[in-house]
């Protein structure tokens, strides 16, 4: 994964935190990134880079959430909008939405247009609570909700963000 | 059971199998050719001790039987008449069904079908000439036999380290081999004398070995040699086929690629004759369907051998684009602009790049040989079946092009040589009337012309009737009497891959049921190929396939509406011209243009590509918009588009798995300013627009 200027502000750990951190458990490394208000994460292993948006080419007839494709060093790309994957208003691009390429299986990269992207972050795996398996169709990528310093973070999974 | 290993032995066997299929109707016509011999001998021991590694018991035994009829020949014991070919072809079905299902992802097999196994046996025991010589030699086949079955036999333990993901070095194989010889001395699996013999016989490493290596094809040979060689010596049998093993022989492998031995190249033309009657139907029923299957599995297969000289040419190149890189990222780093520098460093950078992509572009090259090589069998079986007699003549096998190319161009391949031989040539009898050789020729040529690969089926068969072709359209409503009337001879001709024209007065299950020629003219139009027939009356036919060297790269006809792009493959563009609204008219709700007192309809793009855009203002001619004839599958329709950019030949890239379920796209490419181009793809464009309306 190519580290961007917003992966590189990870937050700085006094020893006692550190070691507050060991004792807490197992980790789940996570790209942080956010649509509308709401703070999303994603695991790093499905994530294969995170690209400024450059010109998105439309490819008319295609389904409505997906934006086009891009040329990513060669490799032809389809985009899909997050905010329309997961039915929150469509808003316009600003200078913070970023592209995050996802690897759905392998050589299938997929790009996932966000608001912005904030950090990585490593996420006890304890802090983590699975939705019960009662979901409702339209909430079915969320993978778990994690309460961790303050924040609420959505985990998103990404096979099942796809599948349909 | 190692995927590693299993892959290397899919590989290898597959190899094999493709050059044991020439080989084996190669043999018939010269029976007693000693390297020939010596090769399918080969071939089969090689596929035996793969398959006896990696434990498939009933794959050892019928190679193994195999193994022991090729032995008898090559000592003169018995002679390789057509009837013990067919026997040996249908092994050859057994043992390619069988690497088929193994590539599928089965693992346990069932045993061969006694009845060949029983009729291999027979073939070794009756074939020797006095009753000496055959207990001599059936007695050292049941050596081979307990040698065979007990190697299958001991299971390869694997150490508790294990990781089945990893390779497996050269020191984890020495130690596997050094177990299971351990067990197999210590008798664990009832090892008879043979298998001691054998486990005392040390591996001696030749001189000048490298254990740092990889060993070669030819190095494992020589040892496998060397190693036979001992246990003669020590079984004391001192057999004649001994100064076989003794003989320095290339690596079956190489044979297909590069050194082929003198036996195999002499005969890299093909001659097949068949001079015996039909035989009995069962036989052939057996075989048939079985050969079939082998069409399909080439398909599956994803790997391409490289010559590591080609690579080592890349690897160099690629050496000179990190100087190049280095020498810009200097360029960048200093205080100050020096154009000639840049200058030079991009235009090194242009050199490498195209000689580059052009190294890489061979890579996926392949000789056409690897369809042709199915060929021989095809005409064989067939020509069998219908009692006919037909020579199959091979021409510019070397030729190359595209892996992907190589493949979809067989179905189509074999359809027309199947044709020749079913409705082409005629039986000998009527042959001999008309004053022709009794034996039928059949030339399959494949040879370059500038960027195209020229394709050609020739027969000397009875050609074909353009009058009755006509009658025949006329009768099954595919044309009417004028139409008729004025068409030319050639025109006649193409009326066979009209859909629902079928030639054969009785419907023959060997050339299908008329749904051929359209098909297989589909599918030279979707390799972008075209296809051209040309026929004599009495005195044969020639079927032309011209398709592009490469599938990866098409010339295309660059169009746009306002910022976006879109090529049109320029196989299927005729003519340009400006569209002008005063020579339209509406027939039946559909557009059309005047085109040379023909109509054409018209397919107004950006409603569907563009809908957003301003229609161009009327007046300027310059920006006026343009009319794309395009010819899709024989019918003609012009495409309105706003600008027409020019040609360009564009690399071909798949558009992603979500978007390849969208009609209307064969990819996407990126233009020479970094932008991205869609591909068209014509008959899906034109139903897409169809359902719009």
């Amino acid at each position: 994964m190519e580290v961007t200027e917003a992966m590189q502000n990870e937050p700085y750990l006094t020893p006692a935190e550190a070691a507050e951190e060991e004792a807490i458990g197992p980790m789940q490394r996570c790209v942080l990134f956010n649509l509308d208000r709401e703070t999303y994460g994603i695991d790093v292993s499905n994530i294969r880079e995170v690209l400024r948006v450059g010109r998105i080419r439309k490819v008319p007839g295609a389904d409505p959430r997906l934006l086009g494709v891009i040329n990513v060093r060669g490799v032809i790309v389809t985009v899909a909008d997050m905010r329309r994957m997961i039915d929150v208003p469509v808003s316009d691009l600003t200078h913070e939405s970023r592209i995050i390429i996802v690897e759905l299986e392998e050589d299938c990269p997929v790009g996932l247009l966000v608001d912005r992207v904030q950090e990585v972050r490593d996420i006890p795996e304890k802090r983590i609570e699975p939705l019960g398996s009662s979901q409702e169709d339209n909430s079915r990528y969320i993978q778990g909700i994690a309460h961790y310093r303050d924040q609420v973070i959505i985990l998103v999974d990404v096979p099942s963000l796809f599948e349909s | 059971m190692d995927e590693d290993i299993l892959q290397d032995f899919l590989a290898e066997a597959q190899d094999l199998l493709e050059q044991l299929n020439e080989q084996l109707v190669d043999l018939e016509q010269v029976p007693d050719d000693i390297e020939l011999l010596n090769a399918i001998f080969r071939a089969f021991h090689t596929i035996k001790g793969g398959a006896g590694f990696i434990g498939i018991k009933p794959l050892v035994e019928v190679c193994h039987r195999a193994e022991n009829v090729f032995d008898k020949i090559r000592n003169s014991e018995m002679t390789y008449t057509p009837e013990v070919a067919d026997i040996i072809l249908q092994v050859y079905d057994t043992i390619t069904d069988m690497i088929n299902r193994l590539q599928e992802g089965e693992r346990e097999f069932e045993d061969v079908d006694p009845d060949l196994l029983a009729r291999l046996d027979a073939l070794v025991k009756g074939g020797s000439a006095t009753p000496s010589e055959s207990t001599e030699s059936s007695s050292a086949s049941d050596t081979t036999m307990s040698e065979t079955a007990a190697v299958a036999e001991v299971p390869l333990e694997l150490p508790e380290d294990w990781d089945p993901d990893d390779d497996i070095t050269d020191e984890e194989f020495e130690l596997l081999l050094q177990m299971r010889e351990q067990k197999l001395a210590a008798g664990e699996v009832g090892a008879d004398d043979d298998n001691k013999a054998l486990a005392e016989v040390p591996l001696e490493l030749p001189e000048g070995w490298d254990p740092d290596e990889d060993i070669t094809d030819e190095e494992f040979e020589q040892l496998l040699q060397m190693r036979e060689e001992k246990l003669s010596q020590v079984e004391s049998a001192a057999e004649s086929d001994g100064a076989d093993h003794v003989e320095p022989e290339p690596a079956p492998a190489e044979t297909g690629t590069s050194s082929q031995p003198a036996a195999v190249a002499e005969h890299s033309q093909i001659r097949q004759v068949n001079e015996e009657p039909a035989m009995p139907a069962d036989k052939t029923k057996a075989a048939e369907p079985k050969a079939e299957s082998t069409a399909p599995a080439a398909k599956s297969e994803s790997t391409v051998r490289v010559d590591t000289k080609r690579l080592d040419e890349i690897m160099n190149l690629v050496g000179e684009l990190v100087l190049v890189r280095n020498r810009l990222l200097t360029l960048r780093n200093g205080q100050e602009v020096d154009l000639e520098e840049i200058s030079n460093a991009v235009s090194n950078l242009d050199h490498v790049t195209t000689d580059l992509q052009a190294a890489v572009m061979k890579t996926r090259m392949q000789p056409v040989k690897k369809v042709f090589g199915r060929f021989p069998r095809v005409v064989r079986d067939l020509a069998r079946k219908l009692g006919k007699q037909i020579e199959l003549e091979l021409r510019g096998e070397d030729t190359d092009l595209d892996k992907n190319l190589v493949e979809a161009l067989a179905d189509p391949l074999v359809h027309l040589v199947r044709n020749s031989v079913d409705h082409g040539i005629e039986p000998p009898e009527e042959r001999i009337k008309a004053g022709k050789p009794p034996v039928g020729h059949i030339i399959l040529a494949a040879e370059q012309e500038g960027d195209h690969i020229l394709l050609s089926i020739t027969d000397d068969g009875r050609g074909m009737d353009p009058e009755k072709l006509k009658r025949k359209a006329i009768e099954k409503g595919l044309i009417d009497e004028m139409t008729a009337a004025q068409m030319s001879d050639k025109e006649a001709f193409e009326l066979i891959m009209a859909p629902g024209f079928s030639t054969a007065e009785t419907i023959s299950d060997i050339s299908g049921r008329g749904v051929g020629m359209d098909v297989v003219k589909s599918m030279i139009t979707r390799l972008n190929g075209s296809i051209e027939i040309d026929s004599v009356q009495g005195q044969g036919t020639q079927i032309k396939i011209r398709v592009p060297l490469t599938l990866a790269i098409l010339p295309t006809l660059m169009v746009a509406f306002g910022e976006d792009s879109y090529s049109i493959p320029l196989t299927s563009v005729q003519e340009i011209f400006d569209y002008n609204p005063d020579e339209t008219n509406r027939i039946d709700g559909q557009m059309m243009v005047q085109l040379r007192e023909r109509s054409i309809p018209l397919y107004f793009l950006q409603e569907w590509l563009a809908p957003d855009i301003e229609p161009q203002p009327e007046g300027n001619e310059a920006e006026r918009d343009k009319v794309v004839i395009v010819n899709v599958g024989g019918q003609r329709v012009g495409l309105v588009v706003q600008q027409v950019k020019g040609q360009e030949e564009v690399v071909i890239k798949p558009l992603g798995v979500m978007l390849q379920k969208v009609a209307g796209y064969a990819g996407a490419t990126i233009t020479g300013n970094g932008s991205i181009a869609l591909i068209l793809d014509l008959p899906g464009v034109l139903q897409r627009y169809n359902q719009m309306h």
